[in-house]
């Protein structure tokens, strides 16, 4: 587990949009994608699990992602593969607003919903 | 309508295996059985690329790995139907066996089409189709090998990019000039075609009109004289990629209607009511009769294969996106989306060349996109067409106009 990075601030990442976070900024072993989308900021693994292909330049849509190349779809909640053609999900990384710092806990796993809440 | 207990589905190809695992997701917890001589199902895209170059390992073809099937309790079945009751109620396998069911869904695909001239039915010459298909192929992949693949469509024009990648001597030969104007648009499909010449792969015009075989090498004649390339070509292996034929004999043996393709509603349910087609062999029949065109990209059959499951648990239908395809070849994705036959084109350029094409008709409402590395774009006009959107003209030529924002 490596310790929290800044990433950027609130208001750095349009709606629907993402940044990616180098691998080598973090000593994860995938880039991260870190996803501002339904209000939320949320991170998980860059690269999609069916082909390389990067998740942060795919269509953003509420809690999902769809993948650039062949749309296989994944949840930024829980990183779960939605639909074929991926069959494995990506790791969700804990992202955490520290008054409008963006701060990213690489191989954290998010909090889920009933855990946040 | 009662929900079935015990579900046999005939074929592992994507319509099938997305069918078993949408039963599953579902809440379908009866009996699930899928039948294929092939064993554990895999994805065929990669056939033609990854997987034939060699960068994509065979354990990274399957769907899921073996295991998810005991996980999901679907029982696999490695063996080959041979009968469809006229009941619809039971399979029979090469192996002997016969399976009962309520439901039976026929995913069975389609074969190669066989190139109907003298010598176009001759032992040795290359399909692809299956993983086998692919593996056998792989050895034409290599300097100097002279690979004469005839049809330029998808299959022909990915083969052609990932041969001559390995320095293979690959013609092409297709009696359109330009093909694939119907899946891209003439701007996009010239594009790509252009291509071909610019890796080194030749590309003859014309109709196939014989293979021969010598001690040596294969013969392959056109119709063309040779003032247009054409005359006969020699060639150390000979792949056929001219579309493929359904298979219709289980579904026709067991008297459904089929024309063209296995007859099915909106919930891919055949003339017999115990039994569903699902994928490339299915072919719709509106109420009214009309008969619409067969899809034979990838995601029509996984979608067709999730309706069957819909319907056969008698759920709502789901409602799919506008068809969607890709291509890949020389480095390049590309895709469309909806039809690239109606309406008319606006071009959006990239570096002087056509990136994105829309089809738009008179009140500009789109009805379909092909691009070049523009999936973003595509996606956009996706969601343009489901929400039945008009947009102008100008906006899409406008390379500096967010499409996702239009989309919104």
């Amino acid at each position: 587990m490596s310790d929290a990075i800044l990433v950027g601030h609130v208001g750095d990442i349009e709606d629907e949009e993402a940044l990616v976070v180098p691998r080598a900024d973090t000593g994860y072993g995938d880039d991260i994608a870190v996803f501002f989308s339904a209000g939320k900021y949320r991170a998980i693994d860059d690269t999609c699990t069916h082909e390389k292909a990067s998740l942060a330049e795919g269509w953003i849509e509420g809690d999902e992602v769809e993948c650039p190349i062949h749309s296989a779809k994944f949840s930024l909640c829980t990183g779960a593969a939605l639909c074929l053609p991926a069959s494995v999900g990506v790791r969700t990384h804990l992202v955490e607003v520290r008054g409008d710092e963006l701060w990213l806990h690489p191989g954290v796993p998010a909090l889920t919903a009933e855990e946040g809440s | 309508m009662t929900v079935p207990q015990r579900v046999v589905v005939v074929g592992g190809g994507l319509a099938g295996f997305g069918a078993v695992q949408e039963l599953r997701r579902r809440g379908y917890a009866g009996r699930l059985t899928l039948v294929d001589p092939q064993g554990v199902p895999y994805d065929r895209p990669p056939l033609s690329k990854e997987y034939l170059d060699g960068t994509l390992p065979a354990d990274k073809l399957p769907f899921a790995p073996e295991a998810w099937f005991g996980e999901n309790d679907v029982d696999l079945v490695v063996d080959a139907a041979t009968c469809l009751d006229a009941s619809g109620a039971r399979v029979e396998l090469a192996g002997g066996q016969a399976l009962d069911a309520d439901a039976v869904v026929l995913a069975t695909g389609g074969r190669p089409r066989a190139l109907s001239v003298p010598g176009g039915d001759a032992e040795g010459l290359l399909y692809l189709r299956t993983r086998a298909d692919a593996d056998r192929l792989r050895s034409s992949l290599v300097p100097g090998h002279r690979l004469v693949i005839v049809g330029a469509g998808l299959i022909g024009a990915e083969v052609a990019a990932t041969a001559s990648r390995f320095g293979a001597d690959v013609t092409l030969i297709d009696p359109v000039e330009i093909p694939g104007v119907p899946a891209f648009g003439q701007a996009i499909a010239r594009e790509l075609h252009a291509m071909h010449a610019e890796h080194g792969v030749k590309t003859l015009l014309g109709v196939t009109t014989a293979i021969g075989r010598t001690a040596s090498e294969w013969v392959v004649s056109l119709d063309e004289g040779t003032a247009r390339g054409g005359g006969e070509v020699a060639a150390d292996t000979v792949l056929i990629s001219i579309g493929i034929v359904p298979h219709v004999e289980l579904a026709a043996a067991a008297g459904l209607d089929v024309e063209g393709g296995v007859l099915v509603d909106a919930g891919q349910r055949s003339s017999n009511p115990a039994v569903w087609v699902v994928g490339d062999g299915a072919r719709r029949r509106l109420p009214d009769g009309t008969l619409l065109r067969r899809h034979e990209h990838w995601e029509p059959a996984l979608h067709s294969g999730q309706t069957a499951a819909a319907a056969i648990l008698g759920q709502e239908l789901p409602v799919h996106p506008t068809p969607w395809m890709w291509s890949d070849r020389y480095g390049v994705h590309v895709e469309g989306v909806g039809s690239m036959v109606d309406g008319h084109a606006i071009v959006r350029e990239r570096d002087g060349r056509p990136w994105v094409v829309f089809q738009v008709d008179d009140d500009h409402r789109l009805l379909g996109a092909a691009s070049i590395d523009g999936g973003m774009a595509i996606r956009a006009v996706r969601r343009m067409i489901d929400r039945g959107l008009a947009v102008d003209p100008a906006a899409l030529a406008d390379p500096s106009v967010d499409l996702k924002k239009l989309a919104k």
